[in-house]
């Protein structure tokens, strides 16, 4: 498993302190000790004294962006806010200001370089330690945009897990191969476990509606119900509308208390996307959202 | 007098197939990254070494989903059937204690919940003790323990290769009585040591209870307090804690018709307190419209109003909102700054401002 040297706590403890001190920021958005092994837990830092309670290890799976969403919601109009930001929190915070959710002067990235995060299934059980599957497949340990860079510990073991050791469409390539009625019931499978507690949704960074479709009651856009077909309206709903926005981080997997496998239907989907327009979620703060602009050359093989 | 007999690990079957044919029979059931009750036939794929159970025991007599009653064109009928009585087995001692306090909201106290009865009437629970306490457990703090015989009729413990029934209840001594058709092992005295010994380990496992007892006195003086603030910075909003929870009740009635017709169903479907829409009115007022509100509102029904209403404190220290919230949310932090007294005094300092602010502007 990997091991973290205090080194990266220390520099990133220290850069939030300096922020803080300076007057650069008004808060900055990191994360603190969990109670648990294998949870940090957010943390809105507004003092230099309070810097300290900052860290950065392989428990920090959490995306942050909800939470800088709120801080800043609360704080004073004007207050920039400082954000502990790993390789995928990187990319979707480039992704917000693409999308005009936050302007680039309104943050204050604080990049760390992230050797992956563990899956917090089972948080209570100590000796379970797996990396997550979507760090397996990441292919960015560092945020595409920062201020501050935050030196990474070394990465020593693995155990042959390390982040971007998987390739990066392996499963959904070899789950489209198995045939249509073995899909669907593994869906219905994966979906039976779904509580809609919606979870996965206010832990995605790119779930920023403030007011989502299944909130919609007058008149009722979807039906409340824990059943098959109005939890996979919701699934599908959602994968749809982060189309060519989600940036794979898995804080939606990691989130769902359930274990609920959403991260297939979003890799299909970012696939395609790749494929068609040649489009990475979040690396370019001057892109034009894949969906969201058109080009004459853009495939066209589906009109009849 | 109640019995205590050993049953070979081998031999659950037996247990189960006896239960299968008086009950409808749930159980601990793997699904690919959950543990969860599920209706279960027989003892294969049953569950009973899984570390927690992930999903809340009033699922089996509160489903999440339930249709009250199908209308078409201004007649009503209920859904068609009756169920076997329930029975449950592998039930922690907290999810089981959990079913008694239900039971004062659904059934002994004020209110009479049809489903709710249909269900618990002759019910049976085979409790599982826990041997092996996790790290978010705290059944310790709220007066239980990893064998707390409370809401089981027979509980288990796990030796190893067998396990050691006792019966807790009359209904749980008649069950055992005639649950196996072969002969059936007394324990050993070897096996009543063992056994002993797992109850005593994972007694100690829990390390020391917490006094919550001022919890309840202390949250009268929190109604304004920044904690609720400081909580709900952290807090997602989403339901996860309150699904899970094996003592949150709240629902939302449905009626869902088909569209262009006069036929539909009424539907009663969990609702959580966590989410902004429990609380919106039809004008568009939310009174709990911050995450601070509704924060605040859980902690103080769960702690607070429930205590008034039953006598009890409405949280088994199950702890499964600690382990399986996306934050790290943990109740029991919230509980020791109630009581740290800290809250309060920022509370009368914030206000002091508040007026002193409120004063100049009157000025």
């Amino acid at each position: 498993m990997m091991q973290r040297t205090a080194e990266s706590g220390q520099q990133l403890r220290e850069a939030a302190r300096k922020l803080l001190k300076d007057k650069k920021v008004g808060l900055v958005v990191g994360y603190a000790k969990g109670t648990t092994p294998r949870r940090a837990k957010p943390a809105v830092v507004k003092d230099e004294k309070d810097a300290d309670r900052l860290i950065f290890d392989e428990t920090c799976g959490i995306s942050l962006l909800p939470h800088l969403r709120k801080a800043l919601r609360a704080a004073a109009a004007g207050t920039k806010a400082g954000i502990v930001a790993k390789g995928c929190d990187g990319r979707a915070l480039v992704q917000y200001i693409v999308e005009g959710q936050l302007k680039r002067d309104d943050v204050v990235i604080i990049g760390v370089s992230c050797a992956g995060v563990v899956s917090p299934r089972h948080a209570g059980e100590k000796d379970a330690q797996e990396l997550d599957e979507a760090c397996r497949r990441c292919r960015y340990s560092v945020a595409p945009v920062y201020d501050v860079l935050v030196d990474g510990p070394a990465r020593t073991d693995t155990g042959g897990h390390g982040p971007g050791t998987a390739e990066e469409y392996a499963a959904v390539e070899e789950f489209e191969k198995r045939p249509a009625a073995e899909r669907w019931a593994w869906f219905e499978r994966e979906l039976a476990k779904c509580i809609r507690c919606y979870a996965c949704r206010n832990a995605c960074p790119m779930c920023y509606c403030d007011e989502c479709f299944v909130d919609q009651t007058n008149p009722l856009w979807l039906g409340k119900s824990a059943e098959r077909p109005d939890t996979t309206i919701f699934h599908i709903v959602r994968a749809l509308h982060t189309a060519g926005r989600c940036v794979d981080c898995g804080a939606c997997e990691r989130a769902c208390p359930l274990g609920v496998r959403l991260s297939l239907l979003n890799q299909r989907i970012a696939k395609e996307v790749k494929e068609r327009f040649g489009y990475t979620v979040g690396l370019n703060l001057d892109a034009k959202p894949a969906l969201a602009t058109y080009d004459e050359d853009d495939r066209q093989e589906f009109i009849l | 007098m109640s019995s205590t007999l050993r049953v070979d690990k081998k031999d659950l079957d037996q247990l189960v197939s006896a239960l299968v044919s008086r009950y409808r029979v749930f159980g601990p059931v793997e699904l690919d990254g959950a543990t969860l009750l599920r209706e279960v036939k027989t003892a294969d794929g049953l569950a009973l070494e899984a570390r927690a159970l992930d999903g809340p025991a009033k699922a089996a007599f509160f489903p999440q989903t339930e249709t009250l009653l199908y209308y078409d064109n201004g007649t009503a009928e209920p859904p068609p059937g009756k169920d076997k009585p329930t029975a449950i087995i592998g039930l922690r001692p907290c999810d089981a204690r959990s079913l008694l306090m239900l039971d004062k909201v659904f059934s002994t106290g004020k209110y009479r919940d049809i489903p709710w009865q249909r269900r618990q009437d002759d019910n049976l629970v085979i409790g599982l003790g826990c041997g092996a306490p996790l790290e978010t457990c705290f059944c310790n703090w709220l007066g239980s323990g990893p064998f707390d015989p409370q809401g089981s009729d027979v509980m288990l413990t796990d030796i190893g290769d067998a396990y050691i029934a006792e019966s807790c209840t009359d209904k749980g001594e008649r069950f055992l009585k005639t649950a196996f058709k072969s002969q059936v092992q007394r324990p050993s005295q070897a096996d009543l040591d063992k056994a002993g010994e797992v109850r005593s380990r994972a007694q100690q496992s829990l390390g020391a209870a917490v006094d919550v007892s001022g919890v309840k006195p202390a949250l009268a003086s929190l109604l304004d307090s920044p904690l609720w603030d400081e909580v709900a910075l952290e807090c997602l909003s989403c339901a996860a804690c309150a699904y899970l929870c094996p003592t949150c009740h709240c629902f939302d009635v449905q009626d869902e018709t088909i569209p262009g017709t006069k036929q539909g169903r009424r539907v009663r479907i969990w609702d959580s307190c966590m989410s902004a829409l429990f609380t919106k009115e039809a004008s568009g007022h939310n009174p709990r419209g911050a995450a601070k509100d509704r924060m605040r509102q859980r902690v103080m029904h769960k702690f607070s109003y429930f205590v008034e209403s039953y006598g009890e404190t409405a949280c088994v220290g199950c702890g499964r909102c600690i382990r399986l919230c996306p934050v790290n949310l943990d109740i029991r932090d919230v509980l020791k700054k109630v009581v740290s007294r800290q809250y309060t005094a920022v509370r009368a300092e914030a206000k002091g401002q508040k007026s002193k602010v409120k004063g100049q502007n009157a000025g």
